[in-house]
């Protein structure tokens, strides 16, 4: 057993989504189905599970979350990781969103 | 609008007024990944007319694997040297690692790997293999239209005659529809084709491309060539408290490096970034690395709920291929879906063409689908493989806690340098893994529960 402590990389989300491709779609292509929901929910998954940092809910707002659906990876998490079913998910218009280089 | 094809396709402005246009493909087929293009291949072939309808700019750009790909199936579809494939695996390397930075790892090289076929394991970049494909399928005849959206089915009755796209007027139609949209199956959950799974049943995944010299991935991974290696980690060291696992590939020039667990775990508050992080430093894995350029940040779901989740694979006018039916085999040894999303796409494609050969397309029509899947190693992995998913979960403190730590200790001890006796040492390793298995008795009751892992 070693007592070194790993070391977290000197990486930010912003840095990684840095090295993201996007092609703007212009509207959200997410959202919640009830925002009284999202009022009334208090774990947030939708903020846990996401990769991205898309979803966030400021500490003394209304409970419903910002969407920063620009920076979405399309990856569906979300969909799942809500418990009460409210993210609405479609995919972004004619060819827009994300664009891997990679994959 | 872009198409890839040979011939520029414009999709019809009004249907009224075209329409002859809509049955002018024998199938359509929504997504252009590896089970979509497998089917458009596998139908143009035999001389089908069959459009493929893909969201994104080109094939690949939505795609994210590991990744390795399985190319059985494939190397019967297309010329499979010719493909812009990265490195054969020459190693596969199954590590345990703790969160306090113990490594135990098992490396398999065997000297087969290396001539032809290399065991029908590449590594590759889906953004360049998905193209490369999906242009094979153009060439045998299919017709590509990218940047277009498949937003649902159109039914007569409870046939399914055609699908909406996100085009103006977008609507057309064909006697079957092929559904290879991937784990985000908007398409067949919106027309009740099949249940949104759990999140138990599915697997979020985040992963990084980093940027080497191609010396310096040689000499780190031990590489000549083309050789190339695919490394597995499990233990609390690779994924914390979650079920799941993470892993390392070596592409020509990048290495990918990612995790992938329940969204019920990330859901219960670990976070995937977090989860990324903790990985990629943790000491057996950040000198792999080191120096390395972040170039791409991505991340996907993968189903995982195995054979027990498969929803009905064949409807009146449809059929359900690859991740889109949930065809993926994810559970720390093993994390394969390409093979099976090929397979699957083969075995629909081969039943559309003599379905429609008799001038039908229903259900009953369609059935050597589901038969010849059920008959091939995809069903039968899943089949094999159901009862680990599960058993993983019930027992993830022991296998991903307790027997990471106690191997490490049991190895600490064994190789301890030290005047102490070798038997002594050896009893004491002995001692530490007994403790972790719960005496005797629990080591025997878990070798049975695992037992399958090898039969
Ligand atoms: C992080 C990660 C690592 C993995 N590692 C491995 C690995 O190492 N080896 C392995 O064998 N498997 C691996 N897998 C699994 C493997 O990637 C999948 O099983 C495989 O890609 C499934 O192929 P598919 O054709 O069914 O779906 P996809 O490859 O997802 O293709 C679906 C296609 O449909 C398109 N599409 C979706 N909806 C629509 C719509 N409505 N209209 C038009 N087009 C649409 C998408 O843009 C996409 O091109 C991994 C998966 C992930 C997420
Ligand atoms: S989307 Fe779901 S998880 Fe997120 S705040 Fe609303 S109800 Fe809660
Ligand atoms: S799809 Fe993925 S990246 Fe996009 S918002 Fe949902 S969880 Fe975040």
């Amino acid at each position: 057993m070693s007592t070194a402590q790993p070391q977290v990389p000197d990486v930010s989300i912003e840095d990684r989504l840095y090295t993201v491709k996007y092609r703007d779609a212009g509207e959200s292509h997410l959202g919640v189905a009830n925002p009284d929901v999202c009022t009334d929910c208090t774990t947030n998954e939708c903020a846990k599970v996401c990769p991205a940092a898309v979803w966030t809910v400021e500490e003394d707002g209304d409970g419903v979350p910002h969407i920063a659906y620009e920076n979405c990876l399309e990856c569906g998490t979300c969909r799942f990781g809500c418990p009460h079913d409210n993210v609405t998910w479609e995919y972004p218009k004619t060819g827009g969103g994300v664009v891997f280089k990679q994959g | 609008m872009s198409a890839n094809g040979a011939e520029s396709l414009q999709l019809p402005k009004m249907v009224s007024e075209t329409p002859d246009y809509n049955d002018a493909y024998d199938a359509i087929i929504v997504g252009a990944g590896l089970a979509g293009t497998a089917a458009a291949l596998t139908m143009a072939r035999e001389g089908l007319d069959v459009l493929m309808l893909e969201r994104g700019p080109a094939p690949g750009t939505k795609n994210v694997f590991g990744g390795v790909l399985y190319t059985p199936t494939i190397r019967e579809l297309v010329d499979i040297d010719s493909a812009p494939t990265e490195r054969y695996i020459a190693e596969k390397r199954f590590s345990m690692l703790t969160a306090d930075g113990d490594e135990t790892a098992v490396s398999v090289r065997p000297g087969a790997w290396r001539d032809e076929p290399h065991n029908d394991s590449y590594t590759v970049i889906r953004r360049r293999f998905d193209e490369w494909f999906a242009k094979q399928a153009v060439e045998a005849g299919a017709t590509l239209i990218t940047e277009t959206t498949v937003t649902g089915l159109i039914r007569d009755g409870k046939k399914i005659v055609g699908v909406e796209t996100d085009r103006p007027d977008g609507e057309i139609r064909a006697p079957v529809v092929v559904l290879a949209e991937g784990a985000n199956s908007l398409v067949s959950e919106g027309a009740d084709l099949k249940e949104s799974p759990d999140r138990e049943d599915v697997a979020v995944s985040v992963k990084e491309v980093f940027k080497l010299d191609r010396d310096t991935i040689d000499d780190r991974f031990r590489l000549d060539g083309d050789a190339g290696a695919a490394y597995h980690y499990f233990g609390d060291g690779a994924v914390g408290q979650a079920v799941g696992g993470g892993f390392v590939y070596t592409n020509k020039r990048t290495v990918s490096v990612g995790v992938a667990y329940r969204v019920e775990d990330a859901a219960q508050g670990q976070t995937p970034e977090e989860t990324l992080d903790a990985f990629e430093s943790h000491p057996a894995v950040a000198p792999l690395i080191r120096g390395g350029r972040r170039i791409e940040y991505s991340a996907h779901v993968i189903p995982e709920g195995g054979a027990d989740a498969m929803p009905d694979l064949v409807h009146d006018g449809a059929v359900v291929v690859g991740d889109a039916a949930g065809l993926v085999l994810n559970n720390g040894v093993h994390l394969e879906g390409t093979n099976m999303a090929v397979e699957s796409g083969f075995h629909a494609g081969k039943a559309i063409v003599s379905a429609l050969a008799d001038d039908r397309s229903d259900e009953a029509a369609l059935a050597d689908y589901p038969r010849d899947l059920e008959n091939s190693f995809v069903v039968e992995n899943l089949r094999h493989y159901d009862w680990f998913q599960q058993t993983i979960a019930d027992d993830r403190e022991f296998l991903f806690e307790d027997l990471p730590r106690a191997l490490a200790d049991a190895e600490t001890e064994y190789f301890s340098m030290d005047r102490t006796s070798k038997d002594e040492h050896t009893d004491a390793a002995r001692d530490r893994l007994l403790e972790a298995a719960g005496g005797w008795f629990g080591a025997a009751k878990r070798a049975w529960r695992f037992r399958r892992m090898l039969s």
